[in-house]
This record gives structure tokens, C-alpha cells and sequence, in this order.
């Protein structure tokens, strides 16, 4: 039973008491409210965090491209500059230890854990400078910030995001009856305005429906129709580039009333907001999130038993993400010991900090001592490096669909050999007072429902680090 | 010029669907072969790849992304000017094309399209084994196979005890340890675990250095392809040719990509030596794009799209196609490049010819006896 607190939360703390009832302690954690984040340096706003990215392209594109035009040397060392004057090598570093702090510190791992599902959920995989500026604060602002609201919400939101329009390329999803689609330049070009399907492709295979709902290419079509205008600001294009706030466009929408899978929505402005409204309520919504969280939470291949309660609690509550998460943590309670999950790299690094009060990530001021202007130091430089270096970047995934959840994704020799050499590095990590047999009985005897046993087979090793390296590589951490 | 289905078959081309099926390939030679398998995830564009020449259609609706440059292959299709290696190999008789062919999927998902690409299946996600591990174990291929990337492609999967190569640095546990593990791991029944402890105790104890870019990945794999018992299959992976927007057309997006990809033919080319002789290389995408660009000058998903072929058991250098026309009535829904070969029948092939194993074998076994075509005289040398 103990492992629950590894499946859903990361595990117990050293010197945490263990909760008696464990559904409830994993349940209170899902509030109304979202909490504050337990990192307690600054935190930069997603709008600050762009201003950097506009920083970054603006001068290399417009003035030292420009300036350096023959002087290709000279051209790397300013371009090396800039990348440190707006802390491109930076902010991921620092938006990992904000994310990475609430599994190993806080006392709402479970949201944390949850909060991960959604960022995978509504992936921003690695294109142009989303990982360096952007992709960390998208998560914080956009999909945790949300998670007291219903699906429905959060997936307008992560829509709408700017980090998602650019992601998706919809700023490039111009009506072809649209104002803009009229413009002279276009004929003088023989440019004409096209749709473009991407962003609208992905909001019903990844994001909301699945495929598993039988949607046509003609769907996909009409649903980029009614996507069109929702586009990067170039009012303000000239400064910002593609930086500029995301705004409806009337210029590039297709004008009038929209059919979409045999239903008519709205032109204008009101056109994606009543799309996504059908789409999230859609059946197959729920039991495809529902799937995914059982996947996530309890097993490769959930069965109908364990996504029927989160789909009824979808039905009753209109997809309330709170009450759907609690019915989540419900069902992976009730089958917590018929089924371990093989964790991902991050999750079973999170979990080996949280158990081992680990430096991980390193102190606030670490990160908030940060200068710009100058390169990260080797402590403000790891988290990214780790997470890149395991396999699993939170804002590296190749494809917009994310990393996958099933356990033979993360099996191969080479994945294992970084399960190994990052046990050592979280050896590494532990405070000093800590490397010792009464630390490992601690944290065995927190998070096992075997302790003797697994004790007396780390007992056949003196060294601690070798201790160490056997305990987080052992079948009951790997899986939980 | 303006190519024909009909002055096409005419040509060399002809005789490809002529091709018997079922009819055994023994092998001709006991050295040990070899099968690279490139994969190219976003879709890859054949027409900006292996562009048709002259073609009045392409032209017309692809007026920013049309190559300004290219090399001409033959009268009737011309190549990327970026793929400078696989244009070496076309010079050496070591370079073909198969154009126009997927494999038979056109539901433009990435992600069905990719897993079905790998596991040579037309139900998205049922296979949990791929096309190629499958293949592997019909000839009895086991500790064969070498993947160049961190994860173990679907691809491979099927045949035990695969390795894959990704380095990173760092210093490995102690044998006791390793030993410890592997008890307890045969305790759990954690079988998949214990294959790999195996294969990790075969690896140097420390790395100081460790670099994982394609050349590198090449480097490594050629090196290890050259031992008489080294692996006899590789895997790569090429990312990022889903270019929706700003796909560019001699420098660019796809054009990177295409470099990429270019890399691994020129660099297994020059690591395995004499070797590349008994070698054969493929590679796999999930689909083509539009022929039409987009007004962000890019392409949409398609359909069809080409495979590029390397290495000294191909039979010479030729585009290979039963060409389907890119008028909008012989276009794919009225938007993509056709499909005219089902490219699992060139898997199907490369792998008898490779393995030694008859083609009805590796189509029944692998396949599940579908309807596919024996290439293997057509394309390679058996």
C-alpha cells in the first residue's frame, strides 16, 4: 500500500510522518485553489519571459545579421553576447527547478505530479526559442494556473496560448475568402491565402477527441476554417515579430457561419470558443483523458473498470478538472496493489529526491543569484542538462504529442545505464549528515511495505553510494 | 519535360511490377550483410527531395518552394542539391530511389502514421513489435540489432536482446552491484531488465567523453558494422520534416533535414569501407506532403513520398516508380502525391536479400501474408 505514495506523489520525505489514510492525503492535496509555488525566488511572468525572446530575435535578426553581414567571426562572438545578455542558457534551468521543486519539496506533490500530465498533455515540443524562453512559463501560467478549472478552460487556454499558436503555426492560418486573402501584395505575389491545417489537426488528435472519435480530413479542414484570425498580433510585427501578443484577426478569419463536423458554429471571434466547447464535451474527450490518466497513474493498458468512475465524475461535474483528478486518485488507490507503473526518468528522479530530502534542485538563491549578461554556473546549468542528458526534457520533446507513457518506450540499454549513473548523481545530491545506514533505514522504512527485506539486501554492500545506486534501481522504485 | 504513367512504364521502369513473388532468394555469398534503416519522422517531402523535372503542376503550385538548383539525376527527376553524399552514391552505381510509395496508410496522422510505419501494420498501435524486429527474428537474427538513439524503436522491437547506442558520460556501478541487481530482478521476473543488464556489463565501466550528434552516432555504427560479429542492423532516426510553415526550398527547414539524413548515407559510407558493399540502407517515413505550399510557405500532410536507398547490394542506381502524374486527378484526393507501390513490398525485399530468408517467408512472417510484391531481383543484387 505504501507504494501509493510513489505513484501519485513521489513518495514520503525522511522525516515526514506517514499519513494514515492515504486516499484522503492525496485528495486533500487537489484544491479549488492552486497553490503558490513553493520556489521562493523571482519567478518571471510568461509576457517578461517573451520580452527576452523578442530581445534574442529582434537583435539578431535585425541588427546583427545587418551588422556582421562579412564578418562571420565577429558576428559568433556578439550573437554568444546576446544569448547571455537575455539568459537564453538560463531560463529552462530555472523554470526546471520552479517545476522540479514542487514534487521534491512541497506539500502538494500530487498536484505536481498531475500538473506534469498536463504539460505532456498539452506538449510544446522543442521548435525555435519556445524551450530557451517560453515553454516553462507556458506551463506555469497556462496549464497550472488552470487546473482549478474544467477542461473545457484550460483547453481554450492552452489554445489560445501564444506559445501554442506559435508551436502550431497558426498564425499562418489565413481565410481564403478573408480580407487578407484580398490584398494586393498577394496577387502581385500570386500568394494566395490557404488554410493551415496543423494547429487544428492537433487540437483533435492530441488535445481533445483522439482519433478513436472518427473525425475526417474534411473535419480537419473546417475546424482550421474557424481557426483562421487567431494569429500573432502584426500590428505590431515591425517591433515584435513573432513575440507580439496572440489577438483575433478579423483581416485573416474566413468570413461567415462555419460547418463543422455537421454543425454549425459561429463566425467571428465566437467560432474556436463554441468549437472547443463541442470538442471538450464531447465523449470522446473524457474517455480519452480518462485513458490517459490511467495510463499515467496505473497501468500501459487501463481497463474500462478503471476510466468509467473518471468519466462518470467528467459527466457530473462538466469535465471540473479538480473532481476529475480526484476520481483519477481514486481509481489508481483502488488498484494500487493489483498495478506498479514503470515511472518515466523525471517522475523516478522526483521521486528520488523527495525520498532522500535531496539538493535537488539546487537552493532558490542558487537560481535567483542568477546575473544576466553571464552563462549559468555549473549548479544554475543542471537541471537542464539532467533532464536532457535522461531522455525526458520537460520542454525538449521531439513531437508535439509528448513523451509517451508506456514503459517499453523507456526501455533500452541505454535508458537503464542512465538509471544507474543518476542514482549516483543523486548520491551525489543528498546532504552531507545523510550518507549513512540510519538515513537508508529511514527513508526504507517510510516508503516500503517490506523494509527488512530490502534493508538486508542493501546491507550487502558498504558503501553508501552503492547502497544507493541498488535502492533506486530496484524493481519497487522503478515501478510504482 | 512532362513525364507520362504511360512513357514511365514504357521505360526501365517497366519491368518492376513484373517482378515475381514468392519465387526464393538464396544467397549468393556467406559475408555478412548488413541493413541501415533511416527513419524520417514529420513526414518527408519527395517532391522537394527527388523533384519530378519540368513538371508543369508542381511548378505551379509550388511557386516559392520550387528548387532554383538542383542535380539532375536522370531525364526525368532530378535530386536536392544538398544531398551531395547520396549523390555520391548515385555516381557509384550505390544510390537509388523508389518514388511515389508509402506505406498503405492516408489518415496524414503523425503519430498513427509513425507507429504504423514501424510496426508495418494498418491498425494504429495493435502491433507491439516492428516490421523489422520481426524480420530479425524469422532469420534468427538475435543481439543483431543496434539502435542509434536513446529509446528502442518499435521498429526493432521483436527479437531480443537489441542494443542501442546513445552515449553519455559517467561511471557505471561496481559488478556487484550489477550482479545484486540481476538477482533481484530474476526474483521480480523483470526479464526485460536482466537482457539489459547483460548488455550494459558488456559496456566500458566509464566514459569521460561522449558525444551524440549524427556523425558521431554514424561513426560508431559503421565501426561497429565492420566487425565480422558485430550487429548486422541499425536504426537512426531523423527528425523535425514536418514543415508546415517556412519549409524553404534549397536552404531551409527541409532542406536540414534532408542534410541529416544525407550525413548518415556519406558517413556509413565512409566508416564501413569495403563493407558498405554488403550493405543496404532504407528509409522510412510516415507520409508525403500537399504538393500545393500553403500561404506560409509551407506543405500539409500527404500521402505519398519516396524511399532513398544506399549501399553495394543494390542492383544499380535508378528512380524506381510506376508514376502516378501530379495532375489534380491523379493526385491523392485531389492534394497529395500518390502512392503506386506499397513501400512495405521494398522492406519486404531488402530484408530477404539481407537476411537470406525467401521473400514468401518474410511476407508471411513479418507481414502476415498481405499482398505484397518481390522487389528483391528488381532492386538489389540476390
Amino acid at each position: 500500500m505504501i507504494n501509493f505514495f510513489r505513484k501519485v506523489g513521489f513518495g514520503i520525505k525522511p522525516d515526514e510522518k506517514v499519513p494514515s489514510d492515504p486516499l484522503k492525503w492525496a485528495q486533500d492535496q487537489i484544491t479549488n485553489k492552486i497553490p503558490e509555488f513553493s520556489y521562493k525566488g523571482k519567478i518571471y511572468a510568461e509576457k517578461e519571459m517573451r520580452k527576452f525572446y523578442r530581445e534574442w530575435v529582434y537583435n539578431d535578426r535585425k541588427k546583427l545579421r545587418k551588422k556582421f553581414k562579412k564578418d562571420k567571426k565577429g558576428y559568433k562572438a556578439a550573437k554568444n553576447k546576446l544569448r547571455d545578455t537575455t539568459g537564453k542558457r538560463f531560463w529552462k534551468n530555472l523554470e526546471i527547478a520552479i517545476r522540479h521543486k514542487e514534487a521534491t519539496s512541497s506539500d502538494h506533490p500530487v498536484l505536481a505530479k498531475l500538473w506534469y500530465f498536463w504539460t505532456n498533455h498539452f506538449t510544446i515540443s522543442d521548435k525555435d526559442q519556445l524551450a530557451d524562453y517560453s515553454t516553462g512559463a507556458y506551463h506555469r501560467e497556462i496549464i497550472r494556473a488552470n487546473l482549478n478549472k474544467t477542461f473545457e478552460e484550460l483547453t481554450y487556454e492552452a489554445t489560445v496560448a501564444w506559445a501554442m499558436i506559435l508551436h502550431l503555426d497558426n498564425s499562418e492560418n489565413v481565410g481564403p475568402k478573408s480580407e487578407d486573402a484580398r490584398a494586393d501584395w498577394r496577387k502581385r505575389k500570386k500568394r494566395p491565402a490557404t488554410i493551415n491545417e496543423n494547429h487544428a489537426r492537433e487540437l483533435l488528435e492530441l488535445h481533445t477527441v483522439s482519433p478513436n472519435s472518427g473525425y475526417t480530413q474534411e473535419n480537419i479542414q473546417e475546424l482550421a476554417l474557424i481557426m483562421t484570425g487567431w494569429a500573432v498580433d502584426d500590428s505590431k510585427h515591425k517591433t515584435a515579430l513573432e513575440t507580439a501578443d496572440v489577438k483575433f484577426q478579423k483581416k485573416y478569419h474566413e468570413p461567415g457561419k462555419k460547418i463543422f463536423w455537421g454543425k454549425e458554429f459561429p463566425k467571428g471571434k465566437k467560432g474556436l470558443p463554441a468549437a472547443i466547447k463541442f470538442l471538450a464535451n464531447h465523449p470522446s474527450s473524457s474517455e480519452f483523458i480518462a485513458y490517459k490518466l490511467c495510463r499515467y497513474l496505473i497501468t500501459d493498458y487501463p481497463t474500462k473498470e478503471m476510466t468509467d468512475p473518471i468519466v462518470k465524475a467528467w459527466k457530473k461535474s462538466d469535465g471540473y478538472l479538480p473532481e476529475v483528478h480526484k476520481a483519477a486518485i481514486e481509481v489508481a488507490f483502488r488498484f494500487n496493489n493489483k498495478y506498479t507503473k514503470f515511472q518515466n526518468p523525471e517522475n523516478w528522479w522526483l521521486q528520488m529526491g523527495r525520498m532522500t530530502d535531496a539538493k535537488w534542485p539546487a537552493a532558490d538563491e542558487k537560481f535567483d543569484n542568477y546575473q544576466l549578461g553571464y552563462g549559468p554556473d555549473p549548479y544554475q546549468a543542471k537541471p537542464h542538462w539532467f533532464m536532457e542528458d535522461m531522455g525526458h526534457h520537460p520542454y525538449l520533446s521531439k513531437q508535439p504529442n509528448g513523451y509517451s507513457d508506456l514503459a517499453e518506450d523507456w526501455m533500452s540499454p541505454e535508458l537503464i545505464i542512465r538509471r544507474l549513473l543518476y542514482a549516483r548523481q543523486g548520491y551525489i545530491n543528498l546532504k552531507p549528515d545523510n550518507k549513512n545506514n540510519e538515513f537508508y533505514e529511514k527513508v526504507v522504512i517510510n516508503n516500503f511495505d517490506n523494509p527488512d527485506k530490502i534493508m538486508k539486501l542493501l546491507n550487502q554492500n558498504q558503501k553508501p553510494i552503492d547502497k544507493h545506486i541498488l535502492l533506486f534501481n530496484l524493481p519497487e522504485i522503478l515501478r510504482a | 519535360m512532362k513525364i507520362t504513367r504511360r512513357n514511365f512504364l514504357k521505360g526501365s521502369l517497366a519491368t518492376l511490377f513484373l517482378a515475381g513473388s514468392g519465387i526464393p532468394v538464396y544467397s549468393a555469398t556467406n559475408a555478412k550483410k548488413n541493413l541501415v534503416v533511416v527513419m524520417l519522422r514529420g513526414g518527408m517531402d519527395a517532391l522537394c527531395a527527388v523533384p519530378v523535372i519540368g513538371d508543369k503542376d508542381l511548378k505551379k503550385r509550388r511557386k516559392e518552394l520550387i528548387l532554383d538548383e538542383t542535380i539532375k539525376l536522370n531525364s526525368d527527376f532530378s535530386l536536392h542539391p544538398t544531398l551531395k553524399g547520396f549523390h555520391e552514391l548515385w555516381k557509384e552505381k550505390k544510390g537509388a530511389v523508389v518514388h511515389a510509395t508509402n506505406i498503405p496508410y492516408t489518415e496524414r496522422s503523425h503519430f498513427d502514421g509513425q507507429n504504423l510505419m514501424e510496426s508495418g501494420g494498418k491498425i494504429p498501435y495493435k502491433e507491439k513489435t516492428g516490421w523489422l524486429g520481426r524480420g530479425m527474428k524469422v532469420a534468427g537474427l538475435k543481439q543483431k540489432g543496434l539502435a542509434l538513439a536513446l529509446p528502442m524503436p518499435l521498429l526493432l522491437r521483436g527479437v531480443p536482446q537489441n542494443n542501442n547506442y546513445f552515449p553519455t558520460k559517467g561511471k557505471l556501478p561496481t559488478d556487484k552491484v550489477l550482479s545484486l541487481l540481476k538477482e533481484v530482478y530474476s526474483e521480480s521476473s523483470e526479464d526485460e531488465l536482466i537482457e539489459m543488464l547483460e548488455i550494459i556489463k558488456s559496456r566500458p565501466k566509464e566514459r569521460s567523453y561522449a558525444a551524440d550528434d549524427l556523425y558521431s552516432l554514424a561513426n560508431e555504427a559503421g565501426t561497429l558494422m565492420k566487425e565480422p560479429d558485430g550487429p548486422r542492423v541499425a536504426v537512426f532516426e531523423v527528425g523535425g520534416f514536418d514543415t508546415h510553415a517556412a519549409q524553404g526550398g534549397v536552404h531551409g527547414t527541409h532542406s536540414d533535414c534532408l542534410k541529416d539524413m544525407d550525413l548518415i548515407f556519406a558517413t556509413l559510407k565512409k566508416r564501413l569501407k569495403e563493407e558498405f558493399d554488403n550493405t543496404l540502407i532504407v528509409t522510412l517515413t510516415e507520409f508525403g506532403r500537399t504538393i500545393k505550399q500553403n500561404s506560409g510557405l509551407g506543405t500539409e500532410h500527404g500521402y505519398g513520398s519516396a524511399i532513398f536507398m544506399g549501399g553495394g547490394l543494390l542492383k544499380k542506381n535508378q528512380v524506381y516508380a510506376d508514376w502516378p502524374g501530379l495532375k489534380k486527378k491523379e493526385l491523392f484526393e485531389g492534394r497529395d502525391l500518390n502512392s503506386t507501390i506499397d513501400a512495405r513490398s521494398v522492406y519486404a525485399s531488402a530484408m530477404s536479400t539481407v537476411f537470406d530468408i525467401d521473400f514468401k517467408t518474410m511476407k508471411d512472417e513479418v507481414f502476415w501474408g498481405e499482398d505484397l510484391q518481390n522487389l528483391s531481383d528488381k532492386l538489389f543484387k540476390v
